[in-house]
């Protein structure tokens, strides 16, 4: 009996410094909760979630991975295969912000030559205890061409079209459909919050 | 296994057949279900549902699980529970056998439930108990020509509540199945299985979608306009088809137009024209009501028969699915002068069925025409996606020339008297229809309004006068719309007296359809909820394992000693669960570095069930490079090793093997023991990582006291080495008494030496051979290319000072081992030769490679080449000063030995 679910399975990857907020991303998005207990993660966990773009089911299996550095060398290994790839840091600690060079660095070396990428400031609830600007993480993402938003887990703000997004684009590669026809696709959008985005139907 | 196990099985006697209630009993009995219909009203945080209660909850309110029985799969290794249920469909009139898996036993409510397999209780079905070679008597198969046979085993007890022991639930199966063979002879054609197909390859998402269908479903009111008219070949332009086609108070949204005898030439019949009359059609859609935009969806011809769906314009996205079929009854049923053809529709979420058919001929042909309608019936499956018969739509229209006549009753006149208001329903009572349908013979479950006009056949052409011909045909109602399904609500039936052209008159019917439609607003909200669920389910059965620790802390670990650090998987999740090992990229491709070993590497585990995984770090010979490689280039604070700990489908757990390591001589270059000032035994891991990674020339002895230590003691020995030097295989090492001699060295001991002339040599060996580099390097394949001992010191003078230091102090004491015949030059030049000149290339044997480093070594250990090594000495200038050794001087210079070795090692401190 075929009880294939989903019409297109997505493998997405979330990645950054230890306690940015992987799994709370991972949890709001999939359970649509939010806990302020730090576990941190030590392995990889998945969870799956579906979501419906342009008529489509698509699957989104999603992999929290550790963010400990000493875990580095084995995360790596799990880069290949992912199709699309979450890389966030904490809008509250400078380290973690400088280190999404390096993070970038890991993609090149370890990833898919075309994954899709996204950067993600986590933690923008917390105002007053913001060190990096939004401006700065802008122009890191247009510096290397990809897709940027800030997000909060905890006021869940941004992360179901964090994903959504993400899908989105990795649906018009796969579709077959170039960046070319979607010019601006590539651009970070300064104003994104007076957009509507075109995958409303499943983004509420 | 038997041909029919269930007609022969041993349980099943007529006794046991009669001692279970009868199903058809509870099919009928309306308050069985009504029972059900109200269960399912209830919510399911309620806890005082039953097994059989929550299975209910599966399937529809007009679905009705009879029985359920505990079983249980082995697939691979695993036992999978299932629940099997007896389920009856009372719309369908049949009934199967669920397979359901459940997340838990007993199940808690209908989310731990997904249908694993349906086997229909039809002519294929068998459930069979072959027992031969069987490793349990509790097991039997289930089959049908759908379902390949797969094989349940029970155990004889019940858990839970309201399940059926084995030979109940196996003689209500043979019973149900029974009923229905029986039931088959008379109506076969009404016997459905396509419910089935709502649980059949659809996902998960669709079952639970269908289930909570109640809340989104709305039921939209829909005009269906049926017509139908013999016309008696008769062109369609002079017709006034409006009189037919535009009546009702408001236009109706879907006609369903059936004419008979369109063309029944025998051309028309030879060649079963099935080209649809584009003339008649266009003249129908200028005819109807005027306050309606019409489009026509579909039409479709057999020869005589043609039946077209008109559509309002606005519906026409709201139509999902069109399909037509024909069946011929004409003679050898398969000329289609007779026989009928049809439309299957779904309109929104409603699926309407339009069949026009024009039956078999002549009063006396009833059972002719019964026999027409069952083979229609019977042969009309439409090819769509779960190939749908007429019986599996929510509404059926049956329109046509039906053929039925009136029965002549004696004394009655016909014409009868219009005036009489009971006049037709007196003519009814003799309707061969009414009486053929009031005896089960044909169009079972269809209903028909009450007919208030005259009969429509046979009439003068062009008159409204009953056949005057001297055939004299008597009146009579062929002409009629039936329906069948729920929610139909008939608002006229008529005919038209008025239209001339055909010997009948045509008749129409207008009904209210109440039809299945989605709340696209609570469709979504449901939708989006039901996604929601089975993610969550899907995440929730993900199998999980859960570890005591993820930090395997081997403490104080130390050069050629075993540690163990056991840890305990365990397995909360209600899965059987695969753990295994992951294997890690290459270089390593194996799942821990070689100092580690892991038993077991893979487990199945049972729910509720541990396993206790034993880790064994040993640095020894074989693998203390590696680790001392991993010490000093990780910049990670140390860890051993990381293990991933692979749950099949699921997550994998990151475990880290950490330690402290106590540092020891054995596998630290010579540069690094030439940078201590006290013993090993007295640094820290990092400290030792530190001096690994120092590279500044400054070292603090000439060579390494524990070479320094070795040397002296075996000089010591005069005679007394004998098999000293002559295999590389560490086999002292593998005693525990060896780790005194590691002490001894890592201590710089003033004791006695603790063992033999024998172990002390090969601990000799060890310190030369562990350490990643060989003693010559960077010059082994250099020194492989020279021809003499002169040569080959011009690059000797080019090592590092403690390299070169050891290996000339090596050389002369080796010599002189030679010179007394303490030692086999062969041996020596052999043993020696693979460990200074080790290839770091490769790792496998290379005789002709160990045959040059023999040949190298033994120019330099031979007796006849006397001054090279001195000479090669002072011109380095490596070797200066005399003092005395951190041993307090107790070892140095040697009593008794050959002070011209001896002497000249001095420490620099």
């Amino acid at each position: 009996m075929a009880k294939k679910t989903y019409d297109l399975l997505f493998k997405l990857l979330l990645i950054g410094d230890s306690g940015v907020g992987k799994t709370c991303i991972l949890f709001r998005f999939s359970d649509d909760a939010f806990t302020s207990t730090f576990i941190s993660t030590i392995g990889i966990d998945f969870k799956i979630k579906t979501v419906e773009l342009r008529g489509k089911k698509i699957k989104l299996q999603i992999w929290d991975t550790a963010g400990q550095e000493r875990f580095h060398t084995i995360t790596t290994s799990y880069y290949r295969g992912a199709m699309g790839i979450m890389l966030v840091y904490d809008i509250t600690n400078e380290k973690s912000f400088e280190n999404i060079v390096k993070w970038l660095r890991n993609i090149d070396e370890h990833a898919n030559e075309d994954v899709e990428k996204m950067i993600l400031g986590n933690k923008c609830d917390m105002t007053d205890k913001r060190v990096v600007s939004k401006e700065r993480g802008e122009a890191i993402a247009v510096e290397h061409s990809i897709r940027f938003m800030e997000t909060s887990a905890k006021s869940n703000i941004n992360i179901e079209r964090a994903f959504c997004e993400l899908a989105e684009a990795i649906l018009d590669k796969t579709s077959g459909r170039e960046a070319a026809e979607n010019p601006d696709r590539l651009v970070v959008d300064r104003r994104n919050n007076e957009k509507a985005p075109a995958y409303k139907s499943c983004c509420s | 296994m038997n041909t029919d196990p269930a007609m022969t099985s041993k349980s099943t006697t007529l006794s046991s057949l009669n001692s279970i209630p009868t199903i058809s009993a509870a099919v009928s009995s309306s308050g069985l279900l009504g029972s059900v219909a109200s269960d399912n009203d209830m919510r399911d945080g309620e806890i005082s549902l039953n097994t059989i209660e929550i299975v209910q909850r599966k399937f529809k309110d007009n679905e009705k699980v009879l029985s359920i029985f505990e079983a249980y799969q082995i697939i691979g290794q695993e036992h999978r529970s299932r629940l099997l249920a007896l389920v009856v469909s009372v719309a369908g009139g049949t009934y199967a056998v669920f397979s359901l898996a459940t997340a838990r036993l007993p199940p808690r409510n209908v989310n731990d439930l997904s249908i694993d397999k349906i086997f229909a209780l039809n002519e294929t079905f068998q459930i069979g108990s072959d027992k031969k070679g069987s490793i349990s008597q509790l097991q039997f198969d289930l089959k049908t020509a759908d379902e390949a046979a797969v094989k349940y085993f029970y155990y004889p007890i019940i858990s839970a509540e309201g399940a059926s022991d084995f030979e109940t639930f196996h003689a209500q199966i043979i019973s149900a199945k029974f009923s229905m063979t029986h039931s088959t002879a008379a109506t076969e054609s009404i016997l459905s299985y396509s419910w089935l197909n709502d649980y059949r390859q659809i996902g998960e998402v669709k079952q639970e979608l269908k289930r909570r269908e109640n809340e989104y479903i709305v039921f939209k009111d829909f005009i269906v306009y049926c017509g139908t008219w013999n016309v008696n070949n008769k062109p369609y332009s002079d017709s006034p088809l409006h009189l037919w086609l535009s009546n009702g108070e408001q236009p109706a949204d879907i006609y369903a137009i059936a004419l008979q005898e369109l063309d029944t030439s025998a051309k028309a019949i030879t060649f079963s024209e099935n080209r649809p009359d584009p003339m008649w059609i266009s003249k129908m859609l200028s005819s109807l009501h005027k306050d309606g935009e019409y489009e026509e969806l579909t039409s479709v011809r057999l020869v005589g028969m043609m039946l077209t769906i008109i559509i309002r314009k606005q519906l026409r996205p709201y139509i999902a699915r069109c399909r037509v079929k024909t069946v011929a009854r004409g003679v050898f049923n398969t000329l289609g002068n007779k026989g009928g053809v049809a439309v299957s529709i779904q309109l929104n979420e409603g699926n309407l069925c339009f069949v026009n058919s024009h039956l078999a001929a002549h009063m006396a042909f009833v059972e002719a025409r019964n026999e027409d309608y069952a083979g229609i019936v019977r042969g009309l499956v439409f090819d769509d996606d779960l190939k749908r018969t007429i019986n599996d739509h929510d509404h059926i229209f049956w329109i046509g020339d039906l053929n039925y006549r009136i029965e002549e009753p004696p004394g009655l006149q016909l014409p009868c008297n219009r005036a009489s208001p009971n006049a037709y329903d007196v003519l009814m009572k003799y309707d061969q229809l009414r009486i053929e349908m009031g005896k089960g013979n044909c169009f079972d479950g269809y209903s028909e309004g009450r007919i208030k006009f005259r009969p429509t056949y046979k009439y003068d052409v062009g008159t409204d006068n009953f056949d005057s011909s001297e055939k004299q045909r008597a009146p009579a109602y062929c002409d009629r719309v039936l329906w069948k399904g729920v929610r139909i609500e008939q608002l006229a039936y008529n005919s038209i007296m008025e239209i001339r052209q055909s010997d009948h008159k045509p008749v129409y019917a207008i009904f209210r359809v109440k039809i299945k439609t989605k709340d696209e607003k609570r469709y979504k909200r449901i939708h989006e909820e039901v996604l929601k669920l089975v993610d969550k389910r899907e995440n929730e059965n993900q199998p999980q394992i859960s570890v005591d620790k993820t930090v395997l802390d081997f403490g104080v670990v130390r050069f050629n000693e075993l540690s163990v650090c056991d840890f305990t998987v365990s397995n909360n999740c209600p899965m059987p669960v695969e753990f295994m090992f992951k294997v890690k990229d290459p270089p390593l491709n194996d799942i821990c570095e070689k100092w580690l070993q892991v038993e077991p590497r893979a487990e199945t585990l049972m729910t509720d069930s541990t396993k206790r995984v034993r880790v064994k770090l040993l640095a020894d010979v074989r693998s203390i490079t590696g680790l001392l490689k991993k010490i000093r280039t990780t910049n990670w604070k140390f860890d051993f090793d990381i293990l991933i700990l692979h749950v099949k489908n699921g997550p994998d757990m990151f475990l880290t093997v950490t330690g402290e390591y106590k540092p020891s001589c054995f596998g630290l270059s010579v540069e690094t023991l030439c940078r201590t000032n006290q013993p090993l035994n007295t640094y820290t891991q990092a400290q030792v990582k530190d001096l690994m990674n120092d590279d500044s020339p400054e070292f603090r002895v000439t060579m390494p006291r524990e070479f320094f230590f070795l040397i002296d003691y075996l000089h010591k020995q005069g005679n007394k080495v004998e098999g000293a030097f002559e295999t590389l295989e560490y086999k002292h090492a593998r005693s525990l008494q060896f780790n005194v001699i590691r002490d001894w060295l890592d201590t710089w001991s003033s004791e006695e030496f603790p063992g033999t002339p024998q172990a002390a040599a090969e601990a000799l060996l060890m310190l030369l051979d562990l350490p990643e580099k060989p003693l010559l390097d960077p010059f082994v394949e250099d020194l492989l290319q020279t021809n003499t001992a002169a040569e080959a010191m011009e690059l000797i003078s080019l090592l590092s000072s403690p390299r070169r230091n050891v290996f000339v102090h090596l050389c002369m004491f080796l010599r002189q081992g030679i010179e007394r015949q303490y030692y086999n030059l062969q041996h020596v030049a052999s043993v020696f030769g693979r460990i200074l000149l080790r290839s770091t290339a490769h790792a496998g044997r290379d005789f002709y490679r160990e045959t040059r480093c023999r040949d190298f070594m033994h120019r330099f250990i031979s007796s006849d080449i006397g001054g090279t090594l001195s000479t090669g000495i002072a011109d380095s200038s490596g070797i200066s000063g005399v003092g005395g050794g951190a041993n307090g001087g107790s070892s140095n210079g040697g009593g008794g030995g050959d002070g011209s070795n001896t002497a000249r090692i001095n420490a620099i401190n």
